[in-house]
């Protein structure tokens, strides 16, 4: 299959080559990425922001007598490539010999990557034309509000070569919509990614953000405690975010941080609940190997509700004595990351998810989490933008936001029911990965407090 | 490079653009991270490329590259050019910008000794002096030491004849212990969280931390925190240590007056404010004893610069004086919705590829009076706090929980026992105003604060904050859980 992208793979190997052989290094490592974001930014029911930026990093990692060290560069020619290897070997020599290295990945030991390729040629080649189009329909949906949000179109390429005979390459396009829409009254959120711009419907967002920002509120005062809640895909997609950012890493399990580190083979969740790393789900966004070059495996963190293992990459893979599931994030400090979280999809729908509810609240999203128990996946955050109180089965009106206080893990394990409707998400920074989440009922969510709005 | 951005600028204005501005940057960094005895990362990257912002129709148009020929800086400008005509097929109004003299100036932040100059084996040993020494304390499982250098020079020229050269260079660095039980983690850090302390400086900024006379303190505070009770959730006396103080004004105060914010233009990701432009000279933000700075001219700031990123001077501006609102940190572009004929130079952009936002330059609580022992003083029973772990703040930047490393009760006047997990909570206007005491100038430091994220694409900037510790009366700590 022919490769395109922001960088062909040829790109890629014209840049890398020449610094395969350093000489006075055992290896050396090249990945390759680049990318073409366009981005049109409104608010208060008008285009604010409108940008593009075609970028390029060419990251080299050198290692010599077990010393290792990285050096980047943002040009592709030659001689700022062959300065960043030298850079590099420079900085390794200075360093000390890290016993725990495992090396390079060998193509005969870890196999060769086959590419995702999500790659959409009409989203790559996106104009501002088109994202204001986008943007003017969302604003045509929402009149009577003030709308916020963005209209992203973009295209990614990653190529990894290295000195023992890695040579893969992946692209990938993406569209993101978000919609805020505020009616003075109250504010309701739409939001929509994919792979394909064909697939994000503008309007169809835009009139979900309306219709909760122009609900009518709830009767009676909300106090904070406990409640049986409906967590929206946004919501939950949140949760399952922190979750792997907290523990699904190898290294953070080893060095005793991961809720892992305690709890293999046990029980964490719900039964109903499997959440993996799979890039190949057809909602998932990203690559089909990570940045050491090794093909990205399918890990189920928690299957059934029992947590089974984290991802690795080679150096934490060696020091459990398995082999790298291919989650090299390119951090060795950050160590392996699992880029593309999945929780896999029930069968309820979403009137059902409500119907289960006697009194409690639905949740359309979070804001500003942030983990306050790394080992005890305890976070915190603010509900926002359309939080609504249901009774007997039933909406029964908006309410003020919470913040709340809890555990990811006993929110898991207090799963009643799982939507059949998974949603993706692209993450807020950057553009690696995404998530894949559907709404879920909880019978026991921890709202700490109230807001004023 | 004079050249390719007056070419860029050429294209910009001749295609249409009523006003266009051009920014190169040129970024050098370093990372270490030394943990125990071994280098756990070592990265170094540079990074150049060119932006091009114009004004078309009154709409705004962005387009940045990577690649610096005259070719790419003609065809980039004509790009910038057509996404403003896309843009201003949905605005309301046209932007209009308010009159900023023209500079010509060349500018360096100041610093001593050059860091990029010191030897990577003297770093490396530096840090794992420290890093050894903590590890050698039973029950700390991670001794980790981080050095972050930043060197970039900024070159803007504008369509109005303004032609400005900046080079900043920014230390950061601290050391940190982990100590683990079966189910539990507890961090100590030097001299702040999250990587250390940051400053415009260079490697002196490093000598005068003495790492290594702290490393044992940190190692033995973590395993301690370990086995302390809980702090309690109760509604009592807080004082709070310089560096979470910073934090505390960072999402409160720094965040809620920034323009846009509050003029509803970053509502759908960071959100928007609790205060209005009505409130400007009415609101009693905090006690009288509260004033509160934006100032860019401040030395050693992250948030020190002579221009901002479209040109602007450098101010000092009050925010917040006797207690009440009396300014909010603005654009060419929104200082007018304040009533305002000029910018108080706070647009910054993270690199060459993002469009300038509002970001805080160095946002500061002015010293009261005395030191950190005269707050403790005057409590017979509250909580001391030290050293930010942990925020989260409504998308109004009203209702807050904060979580800091470690804590100790305070009874009659002195420091008790040690507290772990400490938290609190709060309304934005209710806690500032029940400041009843700030330490002063002997206390009081320029901290950075190097993450502070905003925008969308989404940038991270390096943002300063000068504090001195503070005490507030009947504050909630703990979590509702």
């Amino acid at each position: 299959m022919k490769l395109h992208g922001p960088l062909d793979p040829d790109d890629a190997r014209k840049a890398a080559g020449p610094v395969l052989d350093l000489p006075g290094a055992d290896d050396v490592e090249v990945v390759v990425a680049g990318s073409n974001t366009g981005l049109t930014r409104y608010a208060n029911s008008e285009i604010i922001q409108n940008t593009l930026r075609n970028e390029v990093r060419v990251y080299v990692r050198v290692t010599t007598d077990k010393r290792v060290a990285t050096s980047t560069t943002n040009q592709l020619d030659a001689d700022h490539v062959r300065k960043a290897a030298e850079t590099a070997l420079l900085a390794a020599r200075a360093s000390r010999p890290d016993d725990e290295f495992p090396g390079v990945a060998d193509p005969k030991e870890v196999g060769k990557p086959k590419p995702v390729y999500r790659w959409d040629e009409a989203t790559a080649n996106s104009g501002p034309d088109k994202r204001a189009e986008a943007v003017r329909t969302i604003l045509g949906a929402t009149k009577g509000c003030s709308a916020a949000g963005v209209y992203e179109t973009s295209a990614h390429s990653f190529s990894v070569v290295n000195s023992r005979g890695v040579d893969c390459h992946d692209a990938y396009t993406r569209c993101v919509t978000t919609c805020l829409a505020d009616s003075g009254d109250g504010t309701g959120w739409g939001e929509s990614s994919s792979h394909a711009a064909a697939q994000v419907d503008p309007e169809s967002i835009a009139r979900t953000a309306q219709t909760k920002a122009t609900a009518p509120h709830a009767t009676g005062d909300v106090e904070p405690g406990s409640y049986q809640v409906v967590l929206e895909p946004a919501a939950m997609a949140m949760l399952v975010d922190f979750l792997s950012y907290m523990g699904f890493g190898a290294k953070s399990m080893i060095e005793g941080e991961s809720f892992l580190s305690s709890k293999l083979d046990q029980a964490v969740a719900a039964s109903m609940v499997t959440i993996s790393d799979d890039v190949r789900n057809p909602l998932s966004v990203g690559l089909g190997f990570d940045l050491e070059g090794v093909p990205k495996q399918k890990v189920d963190v928690i299957e059934s509700g029992i947590a089974k293992r984290p991802v690795t990459d080679l150096k934490t893979a060696a020091k459990l004595k398995t082999k790298s599931t291919g989650h090299a994030s390119g951090s060795s400090e950050f160590g392996p990351y699992a880029s593309n979280v999945v929780l896999a999809p029930g069968e309820s729908s979403t009137e059902e998810l409500i119907a289960g509810i006697e009194s409690g609240f639905l949740v359309t999203r979070f804001h500003y989490v942030n983990v306050l128990d790394r080992p005890a996946t305890l976070l915190t955050g603010m509900t926002r933008d359309g939080t609504f109180a249901v009774r007997n089965g039933e909406l029964a009106g908006a309410v003020h936001n919470f913040r709340f206080a809890q555990s990811v893990l006993d929110c898991l394990a207090a799963i009643e029911a799982i939507g059949s409707e998974p949603r993706a998400f692209a993450p807020d920074y950057g553009s690696f990965g995404s998530t894949v989440a559907p709404a879920v009922r909880v019978s026991a969510f921890n709202f700490a407090s109230t807001t004023s709005h | 490079m004079n050249e390719l951005l007056a070419d860029a600028l050429d294209v910009a204005t001749s295609s249409g653009a009523s006003y266009a501005d051009v920014r190169a940057v040129e970024t050098q960094s370093e990372a270490l991270s030394v943990r125990g005895p071994q280098v756990e990362a070592l990265d170094t990257s540079d990074s150049l490329g060119f932006g091009v912002r114009v004004l078309v129709d009154g709409a705004w148009g962005f387009a940045a590259s990577a690649r610096l020929d005259a070719e790419e800086a003609q065809r980039v400008a004509r790009e910038a050019v057509a996404i403003a005509k896309a843009s201003a097929t949905a605005i309301s109004k046209p932007i209009e910008l308010v009159p900023e003299p023209v500079h010509v100036d060349e500018w360096h932040s100041p610093m001593a000794k050059d860091p990029f100059a010191v030897s990577l084996e003297d770093k490396i040993a530096l840090f794992a002096g420290a890093t050894e020494q903590m590890e050698r304390v039973e029950g700390v499982r991670i001794g980790r030491g981080t050095l972050d250098l930043l060197r970039q020079k900024i070159h803007f020229v504008s369509s109005e004849g303004s032609k400005i050269t900046q080079t900043i260079l920014q230390t950061g660095a601290g050391i940190e212990a982990m100590a683990v039980s079966d189910d539990e983690v507890q961090i100590r850090s030097y001299p702040g969280s999250f990587r250390g302390h940051f400053a415009s400086a260079g490697w002196e900024l490093v000598e005068e931390m003495d790492l290594g006379a702290n490393a044992q303190r940190v190692a033995e505070e973590a395993v301690a925190l370990l086995s302390a009770p809980e702090c309690p959730s109760t509604e009592t006396t807080l004082v709070l240590d310089g560096h979470q103080v910073m934090l505390q004004v960072h999402e409160s105060v720094g965040h809620p007056t920034e323009l846009d914010r509050v003029l509803g233009m970053e509502a759908a990701f960071a959100g928007t404010s609790f205060v209005g432009i009505p409130d400007l000279g009415k609101l009693q933000y905090g006690s009288e004893i509260v004033n509160i700075t934006s100032d860019g001219t401040i030395s050693g700031g992250l948030g020190s610069f002579a221009y901002d990123d479209e040109g602007v001077e450098a101010q000092r501006v009050d925010l917040i004086r006797d207690g009440i609102l009396v300014g909010m940190q603005s654009s060419r572009e929104t200082a007018a919705a304040m009533g305002a004929d000029r910018s108080n130079g706070t647009m910054r952009a993270e690199g060459w590829e993002n469009f300038p936002l509002i970001r805080m330059a160095n946002v500061s609580l002015l010293p009261g009076e005395g030191s950190l022992e005269d707050l403790l003083a005057d409590v017979d029973d509250g909580i001391f706090m030290s050293t930010n772990k942990s925020w989260s703040i409504d998308d109004k930047r009203k209702n807050f929980q904060f979580g800091c490393e470690i804590a100790w009760e305070i009874k009659n006047g002195k420091l008790g026992r040690m507290l772990k997990d400490p938290r609190y909570t709060g309304i934005t206007p209710v806690f500032w105003n029940s400041c009843d005491a700030i330490a002063g100038p002997e206390e009081w430091l320029v901290r950075g604060t190097p993450n502070c994220g905003k925008g969308q694409p989404g940038q991270t900037m390096r943002v300063g904050h000068g504090t001195s510790p503070a005490r507030f009366r009947n504050v909630q700590t703990g979590t509702a859980q």
